[in-house]
Parts: C-alpha cells; structure tokens; sequence
C-alpha cells in the first residue's frame, strides 16, 4: 500500500482541501444548501475523514478546535505533529501511515481510541497523557521489547488492545504476558479474552507479577504519604503557622549564626542552649496550635457567611422566577389574544395594557434585584468588620507570643554573655584547664571581642524572630483584604450579571411587542 | 363448717347494726342515687312501671337462650351433669357467704354466684371460666380475641334486663350454638384473655340501654373516623449570624388591626352558630333517655394492668369489641367480678358509675373476697398493716372465718374449648355480621362467601334515618384483579377502586364515574412495576394527562389536547379513527449531563398550528430561561423553490446567546430532529389511549368474571391442589396394594397345612415346593380355560345372532338393523379383545411359572432344603 502511494505525489494539506473534505462530509440536501448558503465554520466541525489522500505532513487543523473525530489512515505520514489544538479529540485513526514513533499527542487528553495500525513503530511511549484511553490498536509495527506491554498497565481504561503482526507477537508467551501484565483488558488482538485463559495466565506469570505489583504499590503509598505531607503543610501555611510545631525556627537561628555556634562548645553553655531550645519551642507550638485554631474560627465564619449569602440570593432568585413565570403565563394568554382580536382600538388597548405589564416586570424584578443588593452589602460589611477582628486578634495574641520569644533570647544573652565574661577571665588568669577549639580560643582574645561575638550571635537571633513575625502579618493581613476585596467583587459581578439578564429579557419581551404592534400597522 | 357457722351466728346478732351501718354507708345502686337527684312522684313510679311492663313483653319470655330441649344433656360429659365433692363444698361455701352478705347487706341484690348449667346443675361462676390458649396466633392479642367472639357469638338480650340469668351455659355449648348473652360473652371472653396471659376479670354490673342493647347507633364508626392528621412543626432553623435581614414591611399595621378585627367577628359569629347547632343536637339526643337507666343487669370484662405489658385498666364490651377507659359513661356500677381463681364483692360506692371505683382487689375494704388464698395482686405492705390494725372489723373476720384456709377453686368443670378452623374462619354465623352505627351501617362477610370477594361493606348516611347514602366504601380479598377497596360515593356518582401491587397493568387507583373512555376518569399506577415509569394518568372528554418518573429520557408530564373527533362513516369505533390531537405539551426534568441551555424543560407541540415552542431549563443562577419558537410552514418563495428555513421560522431568546445557534442550518437540524420527536410523542399519546381501552377492557371483563385467587396452601378450597393430593393419595395406596400383594405368601396355604410347630424336613420341602408349583400350573391352566370359555361364548353368541339375522332380514326395520349391526361391533370387539388376553396369558404363563419356580427356590423357609437339587 506504501509503496504504491509512494509512487504517486505527496498532497499538501491546504484549506481547498480541507474544505472539499467538509463540504462532502457535511450535511446533504436540503440542510447541504443551507450550508451552502450560510458557509460552515471549521470550528463547528465534530468529525473529519482525510483518508487515502496522500498526505505527507499533517498541517493546517489547528482551526479544528472541537473536533471529536479524526482520520487521517492511509496516508504517507511520518510524523504525529500539528494535533496540538485539537483538545476534544477522542477518536484518531493514523493507521497504515509511515510513523516512526509515538509523538506529539500529549494534549489530547480525552483521547478514547487510538489507531496506529501498520505503521513502523518500534516502541509505545509518549502516551501519558491519554488517561481516558479505551482502545489501542497497535498491531502491524515493530514492537518487540515485552517491557512496552508493561508500559500500557497505566492505563486503567485500556479494554481493547491489539499488538498482532509486531515481532513481540510470534513470541510463544506472548498471549498470557499480556493477559497477566493487563487483567482488565478484554479484547486482544480483536478477540474476546476468556476468564479462564485469564485465569491461565496470571498463574503462570503469578511471581513476576507479584514482585511488579509490590513495586507499584511501593511507589504509589510513597506518591500518597508525600501528597499528605504537602497537603498537611498546606494547612500549616493557610493558618499562617508552618513550620512552627518544632525546632524549626529554632535551628533557623542558629543555622546562619557562627560565633552562636562556636561558643556552643564552652562548658555550661550546652546545658543553657538546651533549656533555652526547650522553652522556645514550647511557646513556638504554642504559636502552632493557636494558629491552627483561629484558622478554624476564620473557617467557620467564612462558611457561614457563605451559606447564609448563597441562601439569600437563592431566595430571591426563586422570587424572581416566579415573577417570570407568572408573567408569562399572563403573556401568552394576551398575546394570543391581541392576535384574535378584530376590533383594531380593543387590540390597541391590549398592547399598551401589554406594554405596562412588560414596564412593571422590569420594576419588580428591579426591585428585588435593589434589595438584594441591599441586603447582601448589609451583610457582607457585617462580615468584614468581623474578619478583620478576628484576624486582629489572632496577630495581637502571635505577637506577644512573639515577645516571649525574645524575652528568652535576651535571657539567654545574658546568661551567655556572663559566662563568656567568666571564661574570659579564666582564660586571662590562665586557669583554664579544658582545650578549647583553636577558633573558639581565638574569640577569648579581649572584652571587645567576645561581647561582639555574643551580640552578633544575639543580633542574628532577634532578626529570625523578627523576619517571622513579619511574615506571618503581612500574609495574614494581605489574605484578609484580599478576601474582602475578592467577596465585593463578587457581589458586584453578580449584580451585573442580574441587572443584564434583566435587561435582556425585557428587552426581549419589548422587541417581540413592537413586532406585533408593527405587524398589525401593516395589516 | 358447721362450726364455723355457728360462731358467725353468735356474732351476727351484735354485729349486726354496724354492719347494716356499713352497709348503709355503702350504698351500691346508682338508680337511688339517681332518685336523690330527680324527685319522684309515686305516681311517675308507677308511670315507669307500666312502661317497663310493656317493655318486658317484647322480649322473649325464655329463661336462657338455648332452649333446654335442643341441648343435648346426655352427650355431655359426667363433669357437666353433676358435682365432684370439691364442688360441693365450694357451693356450700357460696351459700355461707351469699347468706351471710344479704344478712350484712340487705338492701343489696343478691349475688350472682351459681348460676344452673346446661344440665342443670348448679356451677360456681368462677369454675365456669376455663382458661384456654387459642392454637391462632391471630387470638393471641386482646384486641383480635374480643372481636373474635364478638363476630363468632351471636347475641341474645337478657331474658329479664333488670337481672342476671338463672342459668350460664359453658363456653363449649355456647360456641357449638354460636349465640348467647352478655354472660356468655364475657365468660369466653374472659377464658380465652387469661389463657393468652392476660389479667382479665368478668364484671357483673349495670350498663347503659346501648351497651345491652348492643346498640351501636349512637357511635360513631370507628372505620369512618379519619385518622388525625399529624401536624409536623416545622422547626424554624435558627437564624444564622450572616442571614440577611428581611426587607422593610412598609403596609400600614392599622389596615391590618381593622382586617383581623373584621375577620375575628366573623369567625365569632360562625362559632356562635355551631354551638347552637350542637347544642340542639345534643338536646334531640338526650330526649329520648332511658327509663331504665342504671338498673340494666350487663356483664363485661375487665383486664387490670401489669400483665401482657397493659399500661392501665381497662374495659372490654364483649358485644362489640370494643375497650373503654373504666372511667366511661356507659358503665354504671359494678355488683362483683370474678376470674378463675376467685370471687369479688365490690364494697365501694357507684353514685357516680364507675369513675371513682379503685381495682385494687388485694384491698378487703373495697373488695370483699370469696376465698382466701389466692393471689392478692395490689396490697402494698403498708395496706397490709392496716388491714392487720383493722383486724376487729367484723366483715374482714366474717370474710376470713368462713374461709376454709387450705381451700382452693377446684378445676373448671367445663372441657377445653375448642375452635374448629372452618369455624374460625367463617366466624360470623353464616358468615355474615351486621352493625348499624351512628349514620353508618357495616356488613361483614366470610373471605370466598361472596364470589365477587366482597368481605365488608361500610354505607355511610347522610341523615340519622340511614336512609339517604352518603359514600360505601366495599373492601374485597383474594381477588384475582388485585382490587382491594371500592369508594362509591354516592352523591356525585365517583367510583374510585384502590387495587394492591400485583394488577397485570400495575394499576394502583382508579377514579371514575363510567367505564366509558374518553370521559373523565384517574388511573394511578405503581411506577416501579410500569417500563415506562407513569405514575398518573388524569383523563377529561378533551384532555390526557400523564405523569411519569424515573425515565431514561427524563420526561415528567405529557398533557394532550384533543380536538373533535372527524367524522368518518366507514369506521366509527374509537380504536380505528382516533381524535386528532391539537396540542402536545411534554415537560422534562433536569438532564445533568447537558448544559441548562440545551436541555428542554417544557416543548409544546402546536399541531394544527404547526408551531414548536420549547422552553429551556433555568441556568443555576440565572432567573430567567431561553426559549424558541419553530414555525415549520413549507412556503414557496417568489421564483417557486422551496423555502427549507428563514430567520423568522424561528424566534429564539437566548440568555446567553451563542454563535452556533444562530446558524440557519442548527435550526434546520433541531427543527427535523424536533418533527421526528413529534411522531414519536403523538405516536406515545395514541398508544397511551389505547391502553385505556385495554385496561378498561380488562377491568370490565374482570368484574364480569370476578374470579378469586386461592393460595396453594389453602388445602381446602384449592381444587386443584385437591386433586392433585388425592391422585397422590390414591397412588399411595394402590402402591400400598401392590406391596401388599407382593408380599403375599404365596406358601402359607401350604405351611397350614402341617402341624403347628412341627419341624420342617427335606421331603416336606420338597412336597411343599411341587404342591405349590402344581397348584400355580393348575391356577395358570383354569384360567386360560376361563377365557378360553368366554371367547367360545361370544363366538357361539354372534353366530346365533348372525344366523338370526340371515333368517330375518327381509322383514327386519332399520331400527332393528341399526342395533344388529352396533351389537355385531361390539361383539367383534369384545372378541378380539378375549383374543388377545388369551394369547397374552399364553405367552407369560409359562415365565410366570418360571419366576415362581425362581421364588420358591430362594425362599428362605426352602432354601436350605432345596440347595442340593438346584
């Protein structure tokens, strides 16, 4: 078939043809003239046949955007490219073409059924994407690596596949790896797979199998304890309080802190750096915990908030339709009336009693629509001024928890700088016994030196806690306005939204009236 | 005893005034307390004696209501005609004690403590009740068991209304007539409650005209008392912190205060009126009371709490069934009660009734009991206490001196009572009960005594005379058509039949006034059991509508209007020339799987307008919905072609409006798909009316026809499974035969023969064994011979007729040829026949003498002897 496609000239895919193809695979007859006359969008095109056409390169369907299904078999193609707009594909068939690999089909997302039959593929890849995946008709290629069915276990939807006519086939084995690598396939090589050769196979193939399940699954529990982490941290973040229940921003100090750490090894201070840690981080969970609750608090309010909103407007909404309805209940009957109407002045009356009812629809609905909006600004500025207390206090109550932090870190200052002094002392009179490291010795050279020290390492300490603090505010504070903003924003679309539906429809209603008064001056 | 009495007698004459003081204190007879409060002229007294004379004459003047003579005394056993010693004593006691209390209490009745049985044998009451457990689990309730007997029994008033029966017949005789008294009554009644574990009593005392009159036509039925609808308050949620305040009330509070003011007026002036209306009726109703009131002799049972999980005491009329607070007005006084254990005086006061009276039947003060000994179910310790403090008091002692300590009520002389089940089943003599309530009349069947399945029929009337119908309501069982309950409502001439799952058309209700289709009429089916989900079909001469539920396709309503009918001369039945229809509307729920845009709420086929109007469902937060609007009129334009689709072939408002929907050729595609679905829903509509027709086909065959099911485990009126148990059974037992027969022992004649006891040699054997086989040869031998004979016989026979024949066929009629010739076939027949068992018994007589051969040489009486010869 190549070959003797080959013998003849490569097309272009170029709109003529694109659009020939369309016109004859459009609609027929008396819709086919409406088509004619109108023009059809390619846009609008579900489903497309470009087979036995020679083509050589794929090229030009990008204007496609909603087509369903696609074929483009017997062809000479030898690449998969140019597919990349066409989303909604779910059926593409590139059989008996000249591709080489699997390319190029990473956006198609909702592909079901994928046809590369009699191509020269050598091995499946590149097929991620395709979660959706159905039927994979691979059969006439040059696969031979048993791994590639391996490959293929991630697709979950996969029932029908067919691999006949690769090398990978004529193994003997070939029919029970497969019906043990992919349990829920039912439909191989365009046959009904029976349960009990299923059964057959995966008891042939039970040890491998076993050792490749116990792999996936390790990969997979790893997949989910590191979501939950994230997940967990997450939380952590939305609270404003991550990596705060532990050592964390304990460790932080001292980590970038060299003359902190260095002096760590004078006796005494181990003992003192140990209680300090421990009493920092009591009050540093106790910033955790505090802020995991205050999180629940915001939660909760927001919810309620959320709910008595959404049953607000779902309220009037019902008020609103009901309103409609009656209208038009009354609406059909009048119009159907004025239409019977003879008499030209009782007609006349009944279009302007009409028109006053149209007028008074558009004030009711109006109205409600008002006192919505009303209403919810009400409530939302209720909100508001609770959100921002609330958020007020939770940073009023961190920030003196902050306070004790630094209290005990110029405790610990202190208490450092004394024994610094004492050690110093010692030194100078020489009646130190104990090695100390040659740089931590070199600190004890005078006063100035080791108060230096001491104060950069406090100075580092205080600047940590300060950088958190910090952090922690301005994000609880940009996370409330932005709430606030986000909410107004909201309720302004919303009443937009309304305020034109409302228009429309009485603009509507408008238009089909002065069509009848219209009709009526010309009868 | 005799010392007992004596002792008595020394005390009585001292006792004497305090206990007549008691006495007195304690009157009993409401009728006199009634006297304090109506003043009596003697001559009104006399006046109501007439009365009450005149009365007396229309009711029978028998003593009991089975006439002695249809008892058959002697058939009943030996415990019924006389008395066991034990019994003897007891009645001796009685007596002691009925003496003793017309001494102490003269101005009471006296008791009613051995009435005369059947054989007319004096029996003391409480023997009379004999507590029996009904093998029915239906009787096992108290509320199934009183309507038990108050279906089964007939009643028959007291001879004399003003006092008890002389005679009170056992349950077993009562049940065999299957009528009796209030006794009577309550003695079954009361046998069968304590058997089934109750704490039940049988109560002689007063009762209302109604209540022994078994009149129930001051009540109301209880089958038309609606149930009380439950009103479910709504909880009113809470407010929430965030709800959005309501909006401004800007009506004027003062228009509102004269409007209710104005209402409330009204409303007073509707009260006003119903009271009057009331009242009157009340007057209307308490015209014509009773003169007998409070003197009517009734018996009834009590059933006390504490037993069977009853929360409190209550009353049983065992006339009707039904139960009553003990505080009610129809029961005035209480004389005694009694169960099988013992007997109770009541020593309380009933001026007003029962509404006062404590059943607390441990406390002697109260209750004066017969026997000591028995249980006292409600003396607290403390009571105890102050009954030994009150020891001196004389009745206490007369009651506990006459008391024979170690003596218990001997056991109930009457057999166990025994309910057939043909009769449980019939209950109602004849199978049919009759009850007039207040404006309502209730007949009752047997289940198969009608043949349409009419088990009970409820007439309820508009005026107190029961003459105008209001509604009947008819509730059938076992009916083939399912058809549970009719409602006829008399006064706009609805029928509405309530059929139970099951109806080949899954009907569930039927609503209409005639069996004509095409008039007004409601079918409601059972959605689960149709394919196509309709839940309600509502029909009117001009309209169809359907309701459905559960549709793949999610149509919900399908209303058709139809217009009149075109004349057609050639075919007139509704089924070949159908109305046109004039307009289709279908509505739809909510498809999830599409947009709110593209999923049709509502379409509206205009037929003759050939218009389509759809309206689209509502988006979630939208208020309002698309529409369009097709107008498919094939025009031709100027030059002669065809118009396929124009704008204005279609209006559409849209609340989003979209590019593709504009295009001429969506149209025309949505237009085409829309005209299909047109046949099809016009298609549905048709089949829709024709199914009417079937079912009320159906409907009508089946009232015609009105056949009954028959459970297959009904072994009595199933035919079927009948036959199909005696062919079985007959099968059995010629199995039985056969095994009989072959176990027949072929040489007992034989063995007779010999000595008893001889011993059995091998010559004897051997003898046996010829003599046996000889025999069958000769046997096989005569009966060939039989036949053999026979067959001569008939030959010669037919050879004589034909010679006959030869003579005399020229004078012979037809008639007489005719029969020539029918008794040559026959002949012929029988012949051939004769013919064929003859060679038949050729052919096996010699393997039967084999087979026999084969027997005897294995019969183990032989075997041993005829080893050898073998």
């Amino acid at each position: 078939m190549n070959r003797l496609c080959n013998s003849l000239e490569p097309k272009v895919m170029d709109d003529d043809m694109l659009k020939v193809a369309v016109r004859e695979q459009g609609p027929q007859e008396e819709a086919g003239q409406l088509a004619k006359q109108e023009g059809i969008l390619f846009k609008d095109i579900l489903s497309l046949q470009l087979d036995f056409q020679n083509i050589l390169r794929i090229d030009n369907l990008w204007q496609f955007e909603n087509l369903r299904k696609l074929q483009l078999d017997n062809n000479i193609i030898e690449r998969i490219e140019g597919l990349e707009n066409l989303t909604h594909l779910v059926w593409l068939d590139l059989s008996f073409n000249n591709i080489e690999a699997i390319e190029g089909l990473d956006t198609l997302v909702n592909l079901e059924d994928l046809s590369l039959f009699n191509n020269r593929i050598s091995k499946i890849d590149s097929l991620d994407a395709l979660a959706k995946l159905q039927v994979l008709s691979l059969g006439n290629n040059q696969i031979g690596n048993v791994m590639n069915i391996i490959y293929l276990r991630r697709f979950k939807d996969l029932r029908a596949l067919s691999l006949s006519g690769n090398p990978i086939a004529e193994a003997e084995d070939y029919k029970m790896s497969v019906l043990a690598y992919l349990p829920d396939l039912v439909y191989l090589d365009s046959r009904r797979i029976d349960d009990h050769m299923k059964e057959l196979a995966e008891l042939k193939h039970q040890y491998s199998l076993d050792e490749l399940k116990h792999r996936e699954n390790q990969i997979q529990a790893k997949l989910e304890n590191e979501q939950d982490l994230r997940k967990e941290l997450e939380k952590h973040r939305a609270a404003f309080v991550e990596h705060l229940n532990g050592s964390f921003l304990f460790d932080s100090m001292y980590a970038e802190d060299v003359e902190g750490n260095k002096l760590a090894c004078l006796p005494s201070v181990g003992e003192l750096l140990e209680a300090y840690k421990d009493k920092f981080v009591i009050i540093c969970l106790n910033i955790f915990e505090y802020g995991l609750k205050q999180q629940e608090k915001r939660k909760a309010e927001l919810d309620t908030f959320n709910a008595c909103v959404h049953e607000a407007v779902r309220e009037n909404q019902e008020q609103g339709k009901h309103r409609v309805a009656m209208f038009e209940e009354k609406h059909l009957v009048s119009l159907s009336a004025i239409q019977d109407e003879a008499d030209i002045t009782s007609s006349e009356m009944k279009l302007v009693e009409y028109g006053e009812d149209i007028t008074e629809l558009y004030n009711v609905l109006m109205t409600l629509e008002m006192q919505l909006v009303e209403q919810l600004e009400e409530t939302i500025n209720m909100f508001e001024r609770n959100i921002i207390d609330l958020v007020g206090l939770f940073i009023e109550n961190v920030q003196s928890l902050m306070v004790q932090c630094r209290d005990l870190e110029t405790h610990h200052h202190e208490k450092l700088l004394e024994i610094c002094i004492n050690t110093l002392e010692k030194i100078l009179k020489g009646e130190t016994d104990e090695d100390l490291p040659d740089d931590v010795r070199a600190l004890f050279v005078d006063k100035d030196t080791i108060v230096n020290a001491v104060g950069t390492s406090h100075d580092i300490h205080l600047l940590k806690i300060d950088n958190r603090e910090d952090e922690l505010l301005t994000r609880a504070n940009s996370w409330c306005t932005q709430l606030v903003d986000k909410i107004h924003q909201d309720e302004i679309s919303r009443n937009r939204r309304r305020v034109r539906e409302i228009n429309q429809y009485i603009d509507h209603m408008q238009s089909e009236l002065d069509n009848l008064e219209y009709t009526d001056i010309i009868d | 005893m005799e010392v007992l009495k004596e002792k008595v007698e020394e005390e009585e004459a001292a006792e004497r005034e305090e206990a007549a003081e008691r006495a007195e204190g304690a009157r009993m007879r409401p009728s006199e307390v009634r006297k304090g409060g109506t003043i009596m002229t003697q001559e009104m007294l006399r006046d109501l004696e007439k009365k009450l004379s005149e009365i007396e004459i229309t009711v029978p003047g028998r003593d009991s209501i089975i006439s002695e003579d249809t008892v058959d005394t002697s058939k009943l056993p030996l415990s019924y005609q006389s008395n066991t010693p034990k019994e003897e004593h007891l009645l001796q006691v009685a007596d002691n004690f009925s003496c003793q209390y017309s001494h102490l209490c003269p101005d009471r009745v006296p008791l009613f403590l051995h009435p005369l049985n059947e054989c007319k044998v004096p029996k003391f009451v409480s023997t009379t009740i004999r507590p029996t457990l009904m093998p029915y689990p239906e009787l096992y309730n108290w509320d199934s068991c009183a309507q038990f007997v108050a279906d089964f029994l007939s009643m028959v008033p007291l001879s004399d209304p003003l006092k008890p029966p002389s005679h009170l017949y056992s349950s077993t005789t009562v049940i065999k007539y299957q009528k009796g008294n209030c006794f009577d009554f309550s003695t079954l009644l009361c046998s069968m409650l304590i058997g089934s574990g109750y704490d039940a009593y049988c109560v002689n005392g007063y009762g209302s005209q109604d209540l022994c009159h078994m009149d129930l036509t001051r009540e109301v039925c209880p089958l038309t008392v609606k149930p009380k609808q439950i009103v479910q308050k709504k909880e009113m949620a809470p407010p929430k912190k965030y709800s959005v305040k309501p909006p401004r009330d800007l009506s004027s509070r003062f228009e509102k205060e004269q409007e209710m003011k104005k209402q409330e007026g009204i409303r007073a002036e509707e009260e006003r009126r119903l009271r009057k209306e009331e009242a009157r009726l009340q007057e209307v109703a308490n015209a014509n009371s009773d003169p007998l009131y409070g003197l009517r002799v009734h018996c009834w049972v009590l059933v006390l709490s504490g037993k069977r999980e009853v929360p409190e005491n209550f009353f049983i009329d065992s006339f009707t069934a039904r139960s009553y607070s003990t505080q009610d007005d129809h029961f005035l006084g209480i004389e005694s009660l009694w169960n099988h254990k013992n007997y109770w005086v009541n020593m309380q006061d009933c001026w007003n009734c029962c509404k006062d009276l404590v059943f607390d039947l441990g406390d002697p003060v109260r209750w004066e009991y017969l026997l000591l000994g028995t249980d006292k179910p409600y003396l607290s310790v403390t009571e105890e206490d102050d009954n030994e403090l009150n020891d001196d008091d004389d009745v206490e002692n007369l009651g506990k001196e006459e008391e024979d300590k170690s003596f218990d009520m001997p056991h109930s002389w009457v057999e166990q009572i025994e309910i057939s089940p043909e009769a449980f089943e019939t209950r109602c003599p004849n199978g049919k009960k009759v009850i007039h309530y207040k404006q309502a009349k209730l007949e009752k069947w047997t289940p198969y005594l009608n043949s349409n399945g009419l088990v009970c029929r409820l007439s309820t009337y508009r005026d107190l005379e029961c003459t105008k119908t209001l509604e009947i309501k008819e509730w059938y069982q076992n009916r083939k058509d399912m058809l549970d309950l009719k409602h006829i409502n008399e006064i706009t001439g609805l029928i509405i039949d309530y059929f139970k799952p099951g109806h080949p058309q899954s009907l569930r209700m039927h609503s209409y006034t005639s069996m004509q289709p095409e008039t007004d009429r409601i079918m409601e089916f059972y959605e689960k059991a149709r394919v196509d989900g309709l839940i309600k079909r509502e029909e009117t001469p001009k309209t169809m509508t359907e309701y459905y539920q559960g549709r793949a396709d999610f149509l919900s309503y399908r209303h058709v209007t139809f217009g009149p009918r075109v004349k057609n001369l050639a075919l007139n039945s509704a089924e070949s020339n159908p109305r046109p229809m004039v307009k289709i509307t279908e509505r739809f729920f909510r498809n999830s799987a599409k947009p709110a845009d593209e999923d049709v709420a509502e379409r509206a086929f205009l037929i003759l307008e050939e218009r389509i109007q759809l309206r689209y469902h509502c988006r979630e937060d939208y208020i309002t919905a698309s529409k369009r609007e097709f107008l498919q009129r094939t025009d031709v334009d100027s030059k002669g072609n065809k118009i396929i689709m124009t704008p204005d072939m279609c209006i559409s408002f849209e609340v989003e409006p979209m590019e593709y929907t504009k295009k001429l050729l969506y149209q025309y595609e949505a237009m085409m798909q829309l005209k299909n679905e047109e046949k099809l829903s016009r298609h549905q509509a048709w089949e829709s009316e024709l199914e009417v027709l079937e079912i009320l086909k159906l409907l009508e065959e089946e009232e015609a026809a009105h056949t009954l099911t028959i459970s297959i485990y009904d072994t009595k009126r199933n035919e079927k499974s009948r036959e199909h148990r005696e062919a079985m059974e007959r099968v059995m037992h010629e199995e039985h035969m056969r095994q009989v027969e072959a176990q027949l022992d072929y040489l007992a004649p034989f063995l007779a023969q010999l000595l008893p006891g001889e011993k059995l040699t091998r010559g004897q054997a051997m003898r046996l064994k010829d003599e046996c086989l000889s025999d069958f040869k000769q046997r096989l031998i005569d009966k060939a011979n039989l036949i053999q004979a026979r067959f001569e016989k008939e030959t010669q026979e037919l050879q004589k007729k034909q010679q006959w024949y030869q003579e005399n066929q020229v004078t012979l009629t037809a008639e007489d040829e005719d029969l020539y010739l029918s008794y040559c076939s026959q002949a012929m027949f029988r012949i051939r026949i004769l013919e064929q068992r003859l060679n038949r018994h050729k052919e096996l007589a010699p393997l039967k003498y084999l087979a026999l051969e084969e027997k005897l040489h294995k019969d183990p009486r032989l075997v041993e002897f005829l080893r050898g010869y073998v």
